[in-house]
């Protein structure tokens, strides 16, 4: 492998210094002028009629000037399942449904205009547990579906089953069977950044929103869709990113806030902007995806997996956001996580009166991964095999293809779970049950793209000046992962500049090409792709530049010496060395031939062929530009849910010691190792920023965080009840870089942007009962919880 | 509305601001002066976001009644590079061990910790982290965050 | 809309005048803390405010006879106060785990006991340090042990035009070790989900005086009577701290509830497991 300049190193951050100087501007401090700001106002119950809105006297508060009811806006249905309007009508189902909107000159005063809508409701019964709701005899929290007809049933009609195999032969195979239940709650993605979007129409009321989105394109799409039923159909929408506060997750569908600020924009002829407060971001945020999973699994005597099992229970809350295809994710642990030749897994969303979900990082893989690995150490226990050793046996291997079709190219599990047993001192300290123990869990996850729509395609353009500045015109979004730090290196490395001279737009559909998002931990993979060929063709083109102008400015810089000095004799050389640009290259800013990179005359800076090539003189300027759009040769998952639909997959292994205190039940982190098969560290100090990160909320996910809901209301809408971590809860971790190179990736590169997360919570688990003997299957693990078990074991 | 005028010294210069007297001193900075480095992420002093120096204390600025910083000196992010533009150490150290990823927290874990290094210019790993306990941060983990502050300490001697 | 009179007087002979003069509109603020968090949540704020933040003079910490900290100290001052560490343990446990720095370098420990939250992190130090709260108003200066301060939940016997001056705790408890734990689910930024305070003086083995103050476990911080009683005059052993805390965590010495932020059955597993802990702690502080 030829030595990087670029890739591979740890670059710093330069190219966002705006962030440490307080220039950065992210959707809190953009101003729009006129702009006027929107206040939602929500339900107070959590199902309920309403009876009458008295907006009087909101609309006469000075400073006002538009106030929003469901009575004011066309009834148009949005969302993955069209199941809700944007501002409620009729009914409400949840606490935090929008039941009208205020537009005014100041934050303050669309606040108190809100408080003074008069709402008049009458309650109706509600229903908050999934299983309940499922029963034929529930109150339905839907009456009618999206096309009207009348709905017999509390639960979604999605089609999330999956079958592999032969599961009654199966189970006949099988020497130990082990059966749990294991069950996960809502948590925040606490992004530092709040949600919030400005909405802008110009005078021939096409749209510009400028939004945090990470699906530029996925938001024009479903807005489009909005415009065409409310009378704006064929007008024009761009989104534009701010410097974004963080996503999670959170960026991922169209909120009904942005709806909101959409209508408050229509009304008043200026801009809108709407900006959760933090209370807002806690009640009115859709979470992480709940479940309930009943999961079995077998094995032979030697401890191969002969099947796995899974039915999961989803309370979907009221309307339908991403949280509901979650299960197309848990699809992939279920079948993939470790080799399982039967498999089956079904997953049942359920309408409830309770907040509804969307997607968090992992999208469902953490929850469906706890299932898993849980199952994995108790089946283990049966099968009297040693957890580590059980799941060295059924590691995935390179080449694999597993029961959803999924073709593993590389693949570095092994030595992920190697590492960890090492770092942790694995068979020391497993199996003393004294209050100290050690567990594992692994992880696979989409690392190369995810075909999760028909086009996963990632386009990029690449511009250069003639001062040898290089625009790159990017289709994601920037969400603080580091993108523009490792995308500038591979473009450095591919063009053969450096990355001081790349200067990149994110986010601005205007400009950018079409992405499918930045989501599934697919940006680096795809848009490094994606930069590769983009660079590729506009290093082609400064190449034929260069050998189009590089004799002549080597012969007129012989005249003018002649001129100055009729001694001098011009050198004989051989202009064959630069007559093709296959046999020219570019690095560190120079073009030279390859055969001779230190030519004496032959090697001439970028910025003369470019501005020589620009400005030529007698017509036939060039400029160069190049464009690339890299949508892999995956497959979208067919109706038996399966396909490949990722170009490779990323695996991990997350290791944990803990110490338990037997009489109050609190837990120590004494160690976590987070072990990835990353292919390639494009920035291993970027990388170490996402693996630490994941690992961080995983801890969060696995021990303190969880979002309390009574009776469908938000009990603990703070940073002071709502349990995130800070600097002084330590985790002592360290991070396990495996670099087996991926073929299809940018330099061999894999995704890891989820991935940290993924095993964390059942690692702890794992390492919990090690320690205590007790199996805590309710997320969070909490001291409550563990010392309940301690008690009821006595 | 009842406005009050407050004079004081903002990242060395002498500033009156006429504001109402119910604004705290980050509505003040972010809105009258347009100093948006400080951020709200709560409002209510739970978060750190919105962290600046005032007479050489880390506070939240969204507690601070704009009244009681008449006759004082405050130091927000903006005030930290050099008026050429040299980064303060703890800039420099954040962008090259990936303390900051999506910015938002950074404005105000960079305060906090400017406002150690000035009491206390050789600090431990637990001083660091304790003087970071107020201020939330979902993407890093606070790793990279506390190796940048170590960063910052060597080379500020 | 919010709005108010924000009145910055320089001395506390104004402050009384101003709180007389405005009488049930004025409301008192030193930090903020809480109070600019009560306004921001209820969308409420009284009229006036009347700060005393600048009252200097209010803001000590000195160790004359007996120990005198002024009623503006902030809970930064306490937590690097090396006196307060070292003579002084279990207010130095609480007060450095207030909040974050940013909230102690403006929190004043008078702000915290006045406004009398059953989870107050200076109160059960407090208890067990026998401080007496001093106060004044218009009709003078008076002091009240802090066992009688808190009346109820946010609620104590300062009037409304009177301001806290000092807490003043007796210099004998020099003699004592004390410690404070605040159990919490995370390490910062967090109200207990119980604390527990404990003061002793040891004779030998023996635990000659002792005082344990439990918060978050009763409408008001309390003093766990019952089990100081019963440990008074007994050696420190395991067999008589674990009777202690069992004591401590009966209905003879608290009033458990369940809570957003904690169940009662938990609570008392707690006190039960921290009152011996934090008895060997202020011992082993006592020796040095």
């Amino acid at each position: 492998m030829p030595d990087h300049l670029f890739v591979g190193k740890s670059i710093p951050r330069t190219i966002e210094a705006d962030k440490v100087t307080g220039k950065a501007v992210y959707i809190d401090d953009l101003k729009r002028p006129g702009m006027l700001y929107g206040k939602i106002l929500y339900s107070k119950h959590a199902h309920a009629k309403i009876k009458k809105i008295d907006t009087s006297k909101a609309e006469k508060l000075e400073g006002v000037r538009a106030v929003l009811t469901g009575q004011d806006i066309p009834d148009v249905r949005v969302g993955f399942l069209k199941d809700q309007t944007v501002l409620k009508k009729d009914v409400v189902r949840q606490y935090r449904d929008e039941v009208a909107a205020v537009a005014a000159i100041s934050p303050e005063i669309a606040a108190e205009a809100a408080d003074l809508i008069k709402v008049e409701y009458e309650k109706l019964p509600a229903v908050f547990d999934p299983f309940e709701a499922m029963k034929q005899e529930s109150q339905l929290v839907h009456e009618l579906d999206a096309r009207g007809r009348p709905l017999k049933s509390n639960i979604l009609p999605l089609p999330w089953k999956f079958e592999a195999g032969d599961m009654e032969q199966a189970r006949k195979d099988s020497t130990y069977i082990s059966k749990d239940t294991v069950s996960t709650t809502w948590v925040n993605q606490c992004c530092m950044g709040t949600s919030g979007c400005i909405a802008e129409f110009d005078q021939n009321n096409n749209l510009t929103l400028y939004d945090q989105t990470n699906v530029i394109f996925g938001h024009i799409g479903r807005i489009t869709e909005y415009f065409s039923q409310i009378g704006l159909r064929g007008k024009k929408i761009r989104v534009v990113n701010p410097v974004v506060g963080g996503s999670f997750g959170t960026k991922l569908d169209t909120d009904i806030y942005e709806f909101i600020a959409i209508q408050l924009a229509l009304k008043t002829r200026k801009p809108v902007k709407i900006l959760f407060d933090r209370k807002e971001e806690f009640r009115a945020l859709p979470p992480r995806q709940p479940a309930v999973f009943t999961i079995e699994q077998g094995c032979d005597k030697e401890g191969r997996l002969t099947f796995r099992h899974c039915e999961a229970i989803l309370d979907n809350g009221a309307y339908t956001s991403w949280g509901a295809t979650t299960p197309s994710v848990m699809i992939m642990p279920m079948s993939s996580l470790y080799r399982v030749p039967n498999v089956y897994f079904k997953a049942t969303c359920v309408y409830t009166n309770n907040i509804y979900a969307q997607a968090m990082r992992g999208y469902g893989n953490p929850q469906a991964t706890f299932a898993v690995e849980t199952s994995m150490d108790t089946l283990a226990e049966k099968a009297g095999i040693d957890p580590a050793e059980f799941r060295l046996i059924n590691r995935n291997r390179p080449g694999d293809d597993t029961p959803m079709k999924l073709r593993i190219t590389s693949c570095g599990l092994e030595e992920c779970i190697t590492a960890v047993k090492e770092k942790l001192n694995w068979d020391n300290k497993k199996g003393k049950q004294k209050g100290r123990g050690v567990g594992m869990a692994s992880l696979i996850h989409v690392a190369g793209g995810a075909r999760v729509t028909k086009s996963d395609g990632h386009g990029i353009m690449v511009k250069l000046d003639e001062y040898g500045h290089v625009d790159v015109i990017e289709s994601g979004t920037d969400q603080g992962q580091g993108s523009p730090t490792v995308i500038s290196q591979i473009v450095a490395e591919a063009l053969g500049v450096r990355p001081e001279d790349i200067f990149l737009t994110f986010g601005d559909t205007a400009l950018a090409l079409w992405d499918a998002g930045t989501h599934a931990s697919r940006h680096t993979f795809m848009a490094g792709n994606a930069a590769i060929g983009a660079c590729a063709k506009a290093k082609r083109q400064i190449l034929e530049m260069a050998v189009e102008q590089m004799p002549k400015i080597i012969k007129s810089g012989f005249k003018r010496k002649k001129r100055k000095d009729p001694g001098f004799v011009e050198p004989d050389l051989d202009f064959g060395l630069i007559a093709n640009p296959e046999d020219m290259d570019i690095r560190d800013r120079m073009i030279f031939p390859k055969n001779d990179p230190d030519h004496p005359h032959f090697k001439l800076p970028l910025t003369q062929i470019l501005q020589n090539g620009l400005h030529v003189g007698i017509g036939q300027s060039k400029v160069v530009v190049a464009e690339e759009f890299y949508d892999p040769p995956t497959e979208m998952l067919n109706w038996e849910m399966k396909g490949n639909l990722s170009m490779t997959y990323a695996f991990g292994t997350c290791g944990v010691e803990v110490e338990v205190d037997e009489q109050t039940g609190e837990i120590k982190i004494l160690n976590l190792v987070s072990a990835h098969d990353v292919g390639k560290a494009m920035n291993p100090t970027l990388l170490l920023g996402q693996i630490y990160g994941a690992a961080y909320t995983g801890v969060g996910y696995g021990l303190t965080e969880e979002i309390k809901v009574q009776n469908g209301r938000v009990m603990n809408p703070s940073f002071r009840d709502y349990q995130m971590l800070t600097a002084m809860d330590v985790v002592p971790i360290e991070a396990v870089i495996i670099e087996p190179i991926d073929e299809a990736g940018p330099y061999g590169a894999k995704g890891v942007g989820e991935p940290g997360l993924v095993p964390t919570a059942p690692a702890i688990a794992n390492a919990v009962y090690d320690a205590v003997g007790v199996r805590i299957t309710d997320l969070p693990i909490t001291p409550e919880k563990i010392l309940t078990a301690l008690k009821e074991r006595k | 509305m009842k406005k009050v005028s407050v004079s004081f010294t903002l990242n060395g210069d002498s500033v009156t601001a006429e504001v109402p007297v119910t604004w705290t001193l980050l509505k003040t900075l972010r809105e009258y002066f347009e100093l948006t480095g400080a951020k709200e992420g709560c409002g209510v002093g739970e978060c750190g976001a919105c962290t600046v120096i005032m007479d050489g204390e880390a506070i939240n600025s969204c507690l601070c009644p704009i009244p009681e910083v008449e006759g004082r000196s405050v130091t927000t992010i903006e005030g930290l590079a050099d008026e050429d533009g040299t980064l303060h150490p703890l800039q420099e150290a954040f962008l090259k061990n990936n303390g900051v990823q999506c910015g938002f927290c950074t404005s105000g874990m960079i305060m906090s910790s400017k406002a150690l290094l000035d009491h206390n210019p050789d600090p431990t790993e637990d001083e660091i982290r304790t003087s970071i306990a107020g201020n939330f941060c979902r993407c890093t983990g606070y790793v990279q965050i506390v190796e940048s502050v170590k960063m910052a300490a060597k080379d500020g001697k | 809309m919010i709005d108010y009179d924000y009145l910055r007087p320089d001395n506390l002979e104004e402050v009384l005048g101003l709180l007389k003069e405005h009488g049930p509109k004025a409301t008192l603020i030193a930090g903020g803390t809480d109070v600019m968090v009560k306004i921001r949540n209820t969308k409420k704020a009284p009229e006036v405010l009347v700060s005393i933040r600048g009252l200097k003079d209010l803001r000590y910490i000195e160790k004359r006879k007996d120990y005198h900290i002024g009623a503006l100290t902030t809970h930064r001052m306490l937590e690097q106060s090396e006196l307060v560490r070292t003579e002084l343990s279990a207010l130095y446990d609480g007060a450095s785990r207030v909040g974050s720095v940013q909230v102690r370098n403006v929190a004043t420990v008078g702000g915290n006991i006045c406004n009398a939250a059953p989870s107050a992190d200076t109160a059960g130090p407090l208890l067990v340090l026998d401080a007496i709260a001093f106060m004044e108003g218009p009709e003078g200066k008076r002091s009240v042990p802090i066992t009688e301060f808190f009346t109820g939940t946010y609620k104590t016997v300062l009037k409304t035009d009177e301001v806290l001056t000092e807490i003043k705790i007796p210099g004998e408890m020099e003699h004592f070790g004390s410690a404070y734990w605040k159990h919490s689910r995370r390490k910062a930024m967090n109200l207990p989900i119980l604390g527990i305070a404990v003061s002793l003086k040891l004779d030998g083995e023996i635990i000659s005086d002792v005082r344990i103050a439990l918060t978050v476990a009763a409408p008001t911080p309390v003093r766990a009577y019952k089990a100081e009683d019963f440990l008074k005059g007994k050696a420190l052993s395991d067999e008589a701290l674990n009777e202690a805390g069992k004591i401590a965590a009966s209905t003879e010495c608290c009033s458990l509830r369940d809570s957003l932020r904690g169940e009662a059955w938990y609570r008392a597993e707690i006190i039960e497991a921290y009152v011996p802990r934090m008895a060997r702690l202020a011992a082993e502080r006592r020796s040095k």
